[in-house]
């Protein structure tokens, strides 16, 4: 079993809703995003391409982040799923600096987002579980997907362009995609073995 | 699992006004989380950023609480209010004691605003207005900026308020101006996953937009165009389709149709002597019938004939004569397409019609036309937005891809109801001339038929201009000139304004400001305090549409709900948590208000009316009923006494499948509409002289029966140093003003090379020596001016600038969205010259240059 996702830049849109139901889902707070969309434009006028790039940790078979983390917080678990032991996390930033696909946010002191104000009666509830001074990221929703239900993301995504599943079973609708769509890794050539393939446009 | 303590409630979002249909998850009394409901059609369980997003508006500590009354009598933008806290009591007191001397006086001094971005407010305060005895009302902004062309012309051609490609059988979309699927707007969050089914099915997008942004992104083909010039481009495909290729749909254009409808040497219709009804040639008797004689065969597209002795031919005919003057190359000048791009286009677009095929869905043989021109905002924000959206039209019409499989659909113009009830129950009606009446709208009158133009009674006009919904004199810089060259026997004297901000939403703030300045006093029911509010008197403070209720949030079905198969859903709108503070929900207080007016019974009547209530469900004039007491009524009135507002509250949506002869309705209901305007000559015959006689300069162009090329203003600049077109476009990640206060989307806005900046084209930019990031003025002819900072990109036409949204907010009430992004409107002139003269809508396009 190794957990993946296959993210169809075909259907993708670009409109924020991974990263923002992300942010719903783990109640994360201001600068911390285990999910965003990058847009990056190619060619020159008229031959213009416009491509919207959903990113997120992962999940590495060959991770960096696991291999320089100097207190084994950041680590692999069930179906290849890297995770960090936020108790086990100083919070030394190592595995930022390693990550390539900077997919990791050092949660300082789980700031408001009302930058004047004190926390908000939801912040009060969803900081209550978050651990401060540790580095955080996608944990792929194993909370969610231990009970059964896809990734936050994955569930949300307006235009369906994400699907989760196991990559080594061959008959898995995300080993399908990948096989028949040529979905491929970003840069593969770093060697991190990722478990998140892009499908073309 | 459900307890007391944690939750999960269905819901309606309201961040914009596609209104999809969610979940929240409340634990303790505390809102956790906001998700799509998959029981319903209306998002199917998925949600955009904007719509998961919602809590972090709820929980604003800014949000307004208490009603607040202004103790410095100077209203101006820079002017502090000197907000002191009142009690409800206070505030109602003052507010009845005035409207109660405004209604004896004349009640048209009332002028009631709202925004388009919540619509569960539209009902109650369409029936206020219309209880009280007021005319003057309008949605601010948003409805002035698109809604005369587009929601005109496809309530005309598809009994409809907007129009999708069918996204499950299209094989070929072209949009004009439109980012259906890709983002923003009605039907956002379902329309996406439809617009991403049909790609990956591998139909072919064309988007002809200066910008590539949304739909442009993920187009087979990015067309760049010069703002408000799309009819130039249609009308010379039309004219490449059927002079050239001679290619047209002559069943759907004579039986759909008034296109064999024949046409005197005065431009109207003949008609017959005894009925009146319009006069058809008809091939096999060779003579000339009504066009609603039984007995009437094969009718004449083409031809001249000669009927009591005079020369007529059928409106075809004229169409492709009319057309045959706008060429390709002229086009091209016009609109900076190459001549060979739009052949193409022309070609590709009568290809795929697939003229004269079926198809069998459900056992029934339907017409199959997998083609779909779709036009919105970019093409209707322009002085020329009736033709523009009409011409874009013609192309599905002549190809008779409207309504039909593959075709243009109207979101929804036929329903007939659930199972159980048969209700709600509308579909199209043949009106006057036998074209088509919408079977239901949203908006005050219908866009046929057509009201004759009067002298004006009303603040904005638009019973001279009947074609108009919103009118820019409600808030123009001429507003006063023009009241005063018309005798407009009154003035604004009570504004009650419910979430519009329209100091930023309508146009340059300068001239807003003035409007609001002399209207003495101003009640806002508002979530924060905004712009606007600095020239309220008194400030209610409202419930979110996380604290609300609505029985319909998504009726009428033609505004936002999903077009296409599958299921319907009548979704409702509940409080997922309990109002804080003193917030209360206007519809609520609108009842108060009424009551202690003593104008209860004509509320109760208006709202029997407006919901439609039958029987035992209709409203006692006399009794005093809750807001939710009424919507109980008007669910029990749909869907029988036992799913009343409780049944919904639990199970939050009530869901049936669609028909085939709902969804493809066109062959099944007997209606025709116009391919040729008769009624604008009428029109223009009685209101150009009452305009006229009053000062207003006139242009019979905009009048014509069949549709042109007419320049907007920007287009007539010719000082060399205003080189470039502004236009602002819909951010994905914002609705209009209202989200730029909430933290999580200006979180991500920032992080987005759009959201706040000044895009312009790569080249153009260089050349002015333009950097990456630099703050620049954009500066209008007329010298207003709005700062920004400039990205330099490929994404847009060379001769054009960009601008996301409606930012850059100023109020320091509103600390997350203050100094964001960029104040596009403030660019833009409200008056008679930047109207359109016959349907009053708004240019929104500026001819403007960048100044260091």
């Amino acid at each position: 079993m190794r957990y993946g996702m296959a993210i169809d830049l075909k259907r993708c849109v670009g409109c924020y809703g991974c990263q923002l139901s992300c942010k719903a889902e783990k109640g994360s707070p201001p600068g911390v995003f285990f999910a965003r969309v990058i847009k990056r434009e190619m060619g020159t006028f008229p031959n213009t391409q416009v491509i919207f790039l959903p990113l997120l940790c992962f999940h590495c078979a060959a991770a960096p982040c696991v291999e320089v983390c100097p207190t084994g917080a950041s680590q692999y678990r069930e179906g290849g799923v890297v995770a960090i032991d936020y108790d086990a996390c100083v919070g030394c930033r190592a595995c930022m600096q390693a990550c390539p696909y900077g997919a990791r946010y050092f949660n300082r002191d789980n700031r408001a987002y009302f930058a004047d104000q004190c926390l908000t009666p939801y912040e009060m509830v969803r900081y209550s579980e978050q651990h401060q001074g540790v580095v955080m990221k996608c944990d792929f929703c194993m909370d969610r997907v231990n009970a059964g239900k896809d990734p936050a993301c994955v569930a949300n995504c307006p235009a369906k362009a994400r699907t989760f599943g196991d990559l080594e079973d061959p008959a898995s609708e995300v080993s399908r995609l990948i096989r028949e769509r040529g979905g491929a890794p970003l840069e593969p050539e770093l060697g991190t073995q990722p478990s998140v393939y892009y499908l073309p446009i | 699992m459900s307890t007391a303590a944690d939750r999960w409630i269905p819901s309606t979002c309201s961040i914009c006004y596609g209104m999809c249909s969610i979940v929240g998850h409340v634990q303790n009394g505390v809102l956790v989380k906001i998700e799509g409901n998959p029981e319903s059609a209306v998002g199917r369980g998925r949600l955009c950023g904007k719509g998961v997003s919602g809590i972090m508006t709820l929980y604003d500590p800014h949000r307004v609480n208490v009603p607040l009354r202004r103790t410095n009598p100077v209203k101006g933008i820079d002017a502090d209010p000197g907000w002191k806290e009142i009690s409800w009591e206070e505030a109602l007191d003052e507010i009845v004691e005035r409207l109660h001397k405004v209604r004896q006086d004349d009640p048209r001094k009332l002028f009631i605003q709202r925004t388009t971005t919540n619509t569960s407010i539209r009902a109650p305060f369409a029936v206020f207005a219309a209880a009280f005895g007021t005319p003057n009302s309008w949605a601010a902004g948003g409805g002035l900026h698109c809604g005369n062309g587009p929601h005109l012309v496809g309530g005309i051609f598809h009994a409809s308020w907007s129009l999708v490609p069918d996204f499950e059988h299209c094989r070929y979309a072209i949009y004009f101006g439109a980012s259906k699927g890709h983002g923003a707007g009605h039907v956002a969050c379902t329309n996406i996953q439809d617009a991403a089914d049909a790609r990956a099915r591998g139909m072919r997008l064309v988007v002809v937009d200066p910008m590539c942004n949304f739909a442009s992104a993920k187009a087979t083909e990015w067309v760049p165009i010069r703002p408000g010039t799309d009819a130039a481009l249609a009308l010379a495909m039309v004219n490449i389709i059927i002079n050239e290729l001679g290619v047209w749909d002559s069943d759907y254009l004579a039986q759909c149709t008034n296109a064999p409808y024949l046409i005197g040497p005065d431009g109207l219709y003949l008609r017959d002597s005894t009925t009146q009804a319009p006069l058809v040639w008809d091939e096999q008797r060779q003579g000339a019938l009504p066009y609603d004689d039984p007995g009437v065969g094969a009718l004449a597209l083409e031809g001249e004939y000669n009927v009591g002795g005079l020369r007529c031919r059928p409106a075809f005919a004229l169409l492709r004569e009319h057309v045959r003057q706008f060429t390709p190359k002229w086009a091209a000048q016009i609109t900076t397409i190459p001549e060979a791009a739009i052949r193409r286009l022309a070609h590709e677009f009568a290809a795929e019609a697939m003229i004269g095929s079926t198809i069998v869905l459900e056992g029934k043989r339907l017409p199959y036309r997998p083609v779909a021109a779709i036009f919105f905002r970019g093409v209707g924000g322009h002085k020329n937005s009736v033709y523009n959206c009409f011409a874009v039209e013609l192309l599905n019409q002549v190809v008779g891809a409207a309504d039909v499989v593959g075709g243009a659909l109207g979101f929804n113009p036929v329903c007939y109801g659930h199972p159980e009830t048969g209700k709600p129950w509308y579909e199209p009606r043949p009106g006057p001339d036998g074209l088509m009446v919408t079977g239901i709208w949203p908006a005050p009158h219908l866009p046929y038929p057509i009201p004759d133009p009067k002298s004006p009674e009303t603040m904005g006009f638009t019973d001279l201009f009947p074609l108009a919904m919103f009118s820019p004199f409600m808030a123009s810089r001429d507003q006063e000139e023009v009241w005063n060259h018309f005798d407009l026997p009154y003035r604004p004297e009570i504004m009650i304004n419910c979430g519009a901000n329209s100091l930023m939403s309508v146009g340059n703030s300068d001239t807003v400001a003035e409007t609001l300045k002399r209207i003495p006093f101003i009640v806002a029911f508002e979530l924060h305090l905004t712009e606007f509010s600095a020239f309220a008197d008194i400030i209610l403070p409202d419930t979110s549409y996380l604290e609300s209720f609505d029985s319909r949030p998504n009726m009428p079905f033609i505004f936002n709900h999903p077009a296409g198969t599958g299921m319907w859903s009548w979704p409702i709108k509940q409080p997922i948590v309990e109002p804080t503070g003193q917030r209360r929900l206007a519809a609520e207080v609108l009842l108060e208000i009424a009551d202690r007016l003593g104008i209860r019974e004509e509320v109760n009547a208006c709202y029997n009316t407006y919901f439609k209530l039958q029987s035992d469900w209709r409203l006692a004039l006399n009794t005093r009923y809750t807001y939710q007491e009424i919507c109980d009524r008007e669910l029990k009135c749909n869907f029988g006494p036992e799913r009343g507002l409780d049944w919904f509250r639990e199970h939050g949506v009530i869901t049936w499948p669609k028909r085939v002869e709902e969804v493809y309705w066109r062959p099944f209901v007997k209606v025709r509409v116009p391919i040729y305007w008769e009624f604008l000559a009428h029109l223009n015959k009685i209101a150009k002289p009452i305009a006229q006689s009053h000062g207003l300069n006139w242009d019979d162009a905009y009048y014509e029966p069949l549709p042109r090329w007419l320049p907007c203003p920007s287009h007539e600049i010719s000082h060399s140093d205003y080189d470039l077109y502004g236009f602002y476009y819909r951010d994905t990640l914002h609705t209009n003003s209202f989200t730029m206060e909430n933290p999580w989307l200006d979180e991500a806005a920032r992080m987005d090379p759009f959201s706040y900046t000044i895009a312009i084209n790569g080249a153009t930019g260089r050349a002015k020596g333009l950097r990456e990031g630099q703050a620049v003025w954009l500066e209008s002819v007329t010298g207003r001016r709005v700062r920004g900072r400039i990205h330099l990109t490929e994404t847009v036409h060379p001769e054009c600038v960009g601008v996301g949204g409606c930012a850059g907010h100023w109020a320091a009430t509103l600390p997350v969205a203050r100094g964001k992004g960029v104040f596009f409107n403030q660019l833009l002139e409200i008056d008679w010259d930047h109207a359109s003269p016959v349907n009053l809508n708004m240019d929104t396009c500026v001819k403007l240059r960048i100044v260091p």
